[in-house]
């Protein structure tokens, strides 16, 4: 076809994932291609932008700009809205920066530019190109053009809504309990404390949280998720958070500036994310923690891995999947732990009821926990009401 | 499987209800919902209205019938 372009890596998507993986492969030597169906990259924002930020020197990101907020905890709010509180000590550095996703997504970019990645805007995967069993990159869509780009690494990066592993054959289908489906209102004039990122558990969102997300100056993201597993009716998830807001003084008399949505995924890590040729990393690999519902640090950590592994596979002239296997094994040892832990603790919270979320965080609530851990957290809460423990046993 | 006469109703998202966050995208088993920017496009032939993706949009954008 005419256009038609070869790459060494091509990465399809320019969210954090896609970045990292398109900057740490150029920093390694390859020549990285790096598409984005969007015009602009970061936007529009699909979150509530609340993020860790111990793991950010790790791969090699300088917080700038994009941050609005540093936070020195989160709280927990239960049903009856008792609070249990977390420092950023307790919280392993769970809770950090409320950011800018726009302008974070661009400085990821930026570096990847910098580190010697193309990127193209504007420019769609539609399909993925198979040669005998193997991934040899994609056909894409270009201000009304189409045309095939060939690469010996293809990446998919391609966020939440991922086509690329399912077109190539990778399942990474999810179960309706297996996702959550979300809606944010940006709002100002509201009495948010800034010290805090506030979630709230329970009926209010079942399967999922209320978040409150402080950005500074009266401004703050106000969103929900909700499992769409327990979606009876249309549009339920905005008139949770619109029912939500209306009970909440602090927020309802704020004005949205701004309404954005999405899904994430709450399930277990995919068995396969690598086969002959391809590679999917971030919200596409379902590498989004299931229980606080954060992507942004695994992607990135995975990201990073995968540009090195991509390098590694163009150097030596071998991109099957038993070479990108070293990216599966490296993710696996950084991220799946926690994310399979995580997953088992999302599975028991989302069958508890409020009653049952009163107690436990009113065991919690005052409590001064060395270090928050599942175990200590049952320990308390045992010491209280040892009835709903016995629900958690798989866990001591 | 659905029926033959519900594989029949037009699908579509609402542009006036759609904010294109791509739920239905990531939910649909089959595959068949594209997101285009500011477009969704059903697969009318492959989509049997399971109607997955009208619970997974947060919004209430997509109708059948």
């Amino acid at each position: 076809m005419p256009g038609d372009r070869t790459t060494d890596v091509l990465v399809i998507g320019a969210g954090p994932a896609g970045s990292m993986t398109a900057k740490w492969a150029a920093k390694h030597g390859a020549e990285v291609l790096m598409i984005e169906k969007r015009q602009e990259i970061g936007s529009p924002v699909r979150c509530g932008e609340g993020m860790s930020k111990e793991w950010l020197r790790d791969v090699g990101i300088t917080p700038g700009r994009w941050v609005n907020v540093e936070v020195e905890g989160a709280r927990i709010f239960s049903p009856n809205e008792t609070v249990f509180e977390i420092n950023e000590k307790h919280a392993g550095n769970e809770v950090g920066y409320v950011v800018e996703r726009d302008g974070f997504d661009k400085q990821l970019a930026i570096d990847a530019a910098n580190a010697g990645a193309e990127i193209e805007l504007k420019t769609a995967a539609t399909g993925i190109l198979k040669e005998n069993g193997r991934v040899v990159g994609a056909r894409v869509k270009q201000f009304g053009e189409t045309f095939d780009i060939r690469a010996k690494v293809t990446v998919g990066a391609d966020g939440f809504e991922s086509q690329v592993g399912r077109w190539a054959g990778l399942p990474t289908n999810l179960q309706l309990r297996d996702m959550d489906t979300c809606l944010q209102y940006r709002m100002t004039n509201v009495d948010s404390d800034v010290r805090y990122c506030d979630f709230y558990l329970g009926q209010v969102a079942p399967g999922g949280y209320v978040w409150v997300f402080p950005k500074g100056d009266r401004l703050a993201n106000v969103g929900i998720g909700v499992q769409v597993s327990q979606i009876r009716t249309m549009a339920e998830a905005k008139n949770y958070l619109d029912r939500w807001i209306d009970k909440h003084p602090a927020y309802a008399k704020g004005k949205k500036i701004d309404m954005v949505g999405g899904g994430v995924s709450i399930s277990k890590p995919l068995a396969r994310t690598v086969m002959d040729g391809l590679m999917l990393v971030g919200d596409a690999a379902r590498m989004i923690d299931p229980l606080t519902g954060g992507g942004i640090a695994n992607g990135c950590i995975a990201g990073k891995i995968c540009g090195e592994v991509a390098a590694h596979a163009v150097e030596i002239g071998d991109a099957s999947e038993s070479v990108l296997s070293a990216y599966e094994k490296g993710w696996r040892a950084k991220l799946e732990e926690k994310l399979y832990r995580n997953w088992l603790a999302k599975e028991k919270l989302v069958t508890l009821s409020d009653a049952t979320f009163d107690k436990i965080i009113d065991a919690l609530s005052g409590l001064k926990l060395e270090k928050l851990s599942v175990h200590n957290i049952l320990k308390a809460v045992h010491a209280k009401y040892p009835e709903v423990t016995k629900e958690f046993e798989a866990f001591l | 499987m659905a029926s033959l006469s519900k594989r029949s109703l037009h699908i579509e998202s609402s542009g006036q209800l759609c904010i294109y966050c791509g739920a239905c995208v990531g939910i649909c088993p089959l595959n068949c919902i594209y997101l285009d920017e500011t477009r969704i496009t059903f697969d009318e032939k492959v989509c049997t209205r399971c109607e997955i993706c009208v619970k997974a949009c947060p919004v209430g954008a997509i109708e059948i019938g």
